[in-house]
């Protein structure tokens, strides 16, 4: 009775520990993965928020503030 | 117990049979124990096969399918001027594209793809049609996140996503920060002469992937992705900008072929500014005028005509072969003789006994033609090696040219007296400003540079191009701050630059109308000009210097040609305009 509730202990534990393993490596794959994800949306963020400084230096340059005033300086 | 014979029989019959299918069934298990065997043998070889003969191939195959490489590629670095404003700066942008050769049906695959990136079906249709490159054809460059994952799910259609190269200040500063190919290599300016530096290097990743191609995890990373450095100019957008508006005004006032104008500070040879018309907008490189994309101030060279006299009066007085007081006799503008042929003043002008500064200050010819003749060949051809003129300055541009200033033994009795009022000598406006800058510098050589700094990501200093320590001179100080503040600023207020003095700042400068060498025959053209003027304030201390250089000004227009008429009010405005930003004190 004993070895037989051993063989079924030890069938049980080898059973859990292999699904345990496959249930961890989907999780590190997924968070790998979602990682990968938010990295990219972070950096798609990041060049978005450098884009618009851009647009701004395009706005503020000496140049284009020179012209602006030129513009606003000619007569209607 | 006693047995019969026909029970013997049966008996020996039932035994025989019972041997004979054990025999049989034996004889089965053989076979079927050796055909397992046989088909265990066949696969173990067939494994030997493919471990031993086919490693190579399914290994590879397995790799692909395991793996995916994903290259990174570095983000340009930034250009910005000394204030931080940025001249020059990559951004990420998605590219829809098309794989013509596996679309089959262009007409239907145009008409999904429209409504989703916001284009006309027919447009679409006609770019796939048209496209020289079976395997990609662009179809929206800088589309939206959303618009990417809905296009990229029809098929034939994919998103890339690739740096851009954006110029903020447009044509603005576009000869300096020059500009980048469509794979963002640099093709001019300092975008060229630092490629390698904002270039940065490229990564790759090495990823393992699941059946839908997504990343498990990070296998290897060969190659470190590393973004190209930032590179900080000596060059001021304010200024820049000053001197680009005015300079405009003129060479579309006078319609002029080119026109040039630097600002740059005399005590380190850093340039503020730098203007070469006609210019180009870097943003928009592939409908510029290739012609446009030279920066004159380093390539074009030019006989720079009267604008070199006080640097031949700088060698003459400081080697002592005349004083500020000897006076030199202008031979009543005509002086002819053997060996030099004939000389004349400009504007027919006849000048008896005249000083150093007198010559000067009325540009005399003949006065300089005779200090030639006084200095000799190597005195005067030293002398202008010395101040830099025959070779590179140095700037730290792409294309530089020499000039041309030829051996001492090649010169004629023309040259000895020829050279010193600017002709038989070719400069580039670059080293005409560094040899006014060694003058208003008391003497003391100067490299011009236009990179101040390189910083990496971090905005930590990586390289400061600092200028070289100042060590020995040229010529005396006391020589040259005599021909700034002295003969230079009498030009200024009594000769010909009278155009370029200044209310608040005392203004030294130095005119220069030189004639065009005609291009198919000997001689100077009459109607052909380079209007040149070198300016610089306050003559008590100099804080810059500018030189503005327009070729060929319109003469039939009748507003002038020479250099005090149309090159020194522009260098004025330049001057005032600068000094005022930069808040230089005024003088007295």
């Amino acid at each position: 009775m004993g070895s037989r509730f051993c063989f079924v202990f030890v069938i049980f534990y080898f059973t859990a520990v292999l699904i345990l393993t496959v249930a961890l490596r989907s999780a590190n794959n997924r968070t790998f993965y979602k990682l990968c994800t938010l990295e990219a949306e972070q950096s798609r963020l990041k060049q978005q928020l450098w884009q618009k400084q851009l647009q701004l230096e395009n706005l503020i340059n000496p140049a284009s503030i020179s012209e602006h005033l030129d513009k606003e300086a000619a007569p209607e | 117990m006693i047995m019969t014979k026909s029970e013997r029989n049966l008996r020996f019959n039932t035994n025989e049979s019972l041997s004979t299918t054990k025999l049989k069934n034996v004889r089965n298990t053989i076979v079927l124990l050796l055909l397992v065997l046989a088909a265990f043998l066949l696969l173990l070889a067939r494994c030997f096969y493919l471990q031993h003969f086919k490693n190579e191939h399914y290994r590879s195959i397995s790799i692909k399918q395991q793996q995916k490489l994903v290259t990174l590629k570095p983000q340009r670095g930034v250009i910005v001027d000394c204030h931080g404003r940025k001249l020059a700066a990559s951004n990420k942008i998605q590219a829809i594209f098309a794989e013509p050769r596996i679309i089959k049906d262009t007409k239907n695959t145009s008409t999904k793809l429209a409504p989703m990136v916001n284009m006309g079906a027919h447009e679409i249709c006609k770019l796939i049609y048209e496209s020289k490159n079976p395997g990609f054809v662009r179809i929206k460059v800088g589309a939206t996140a959303n618009e990417c994952s809905r296009a990229r799910k029809i098929y034939g259609i994919g998103v890339q996503s690739d740096w851009q190269r954006h110029y903020p200040a447009g044509p603005l500063a576009a000869h300096i920060v020059g500009f980048t190919s469509l794979d963002n290599r640099g093709l001019a300016g300092v975008e060229l002469k630092y490629d390698k530096e904002l270039g940065g290097l490229p990564g790759q990743n090495i990823l393992l992937a699941d059946a839908r191609r997504r990343s498990i995890s990070l296998k290897e990373q060969s190659g470190r992705l590393r973004d190209g450095v930032g590179i900080i100019l000596t060059l001021d957008a304010t200024i820049q900008q000053f001197a680009r508006a005015e300079l405009l005004k003129q060479y579309e006032g006078y319609e002029a072929e080119s026109a040039v104008a630097i600002v740059a500070e005399p005590k380190t040879g850093a340039l503020l500014a730098m203007v070469s018309l006609p210019d180009f907008n870097p943003n928009n490189i592939r409908s510029a005028d290739p012609n446009s994309f030279r920066n004159r101030a380093t390539t074009d060279q030019f006989e720079p005509g009267s604008i070199l006299k006080p640097i031949v009066a700088a060698i003459a007085l400081d080697g002592g072969i005349v004083n500020k007081s000897e006076k030199i006799f202008c031979e009543n503008g005509n002086y002819h003789g053997k060996g030099y042929g004939r000389i004349g003043e400009y504007g027919n002008h006849r000048f008896g006994d005249l000083s150093v500064r007198e010559i000067l200050v009325k540009s005399s010819n003949i006065g300089m033609a005779k200090i030639g003749q006084k200095l000799g060949k190597k005195k005067l051809y030293e002398g202008l090696k010395l101040f830099g003129f025959g070779e590179k300055s140095g700037v730290d541009l792409p294309g530089e040219v020499e000039g041309l200033l030829r051996p001492a033994q090649k010169w004629t009795g023309y040259s000895v007296t020829r050279i010193p009022f600017g002709q038989e000598i070719s400069v580039t406006a670059i080293q005409l400003v560094r040899g006014f800058c060694t003058l208003a510098n008391g003497g003391h050589l100067v490299r011009p540079y236009v990179v101040s700094a390189i910083v990496d990501n971090d905005g930590e200093i990586v390289k400061l191009k600092r200028p070289p320590p100042r060590v020995g001179f040229v010529v005396e100080p006391e020589v040259a701050e005599w021909i700034v503040r002295d003969a230079m600023a009498g030009v200024v207020n009594e000769g010909t630059g009278k155009k370029a003095k200044l209310q608040k700042w005392q203004v030294f400068g130095k005119t220069g109308t030189a004639n065009m060498a005609k291009s198919n025959e000997r001689g100077y053209s009459e109607s052909e000009y380079i209007a040149s003027f070198v300016a610089g304030a306050p003559a008590e201390d100099p804080a810059v210097v500018v030189l503005v250089s327009i070729r060929k000004p319109n003469v039939e227009l009748g507003k002038g040609y020479t250099g005090g008429t149309v090159a020194a009010p522009v260098a004025a405005r330049i001057l005032e305009k600068t000094l005022g930003y930069l808040g230089v004190p005024g003088s007295g």
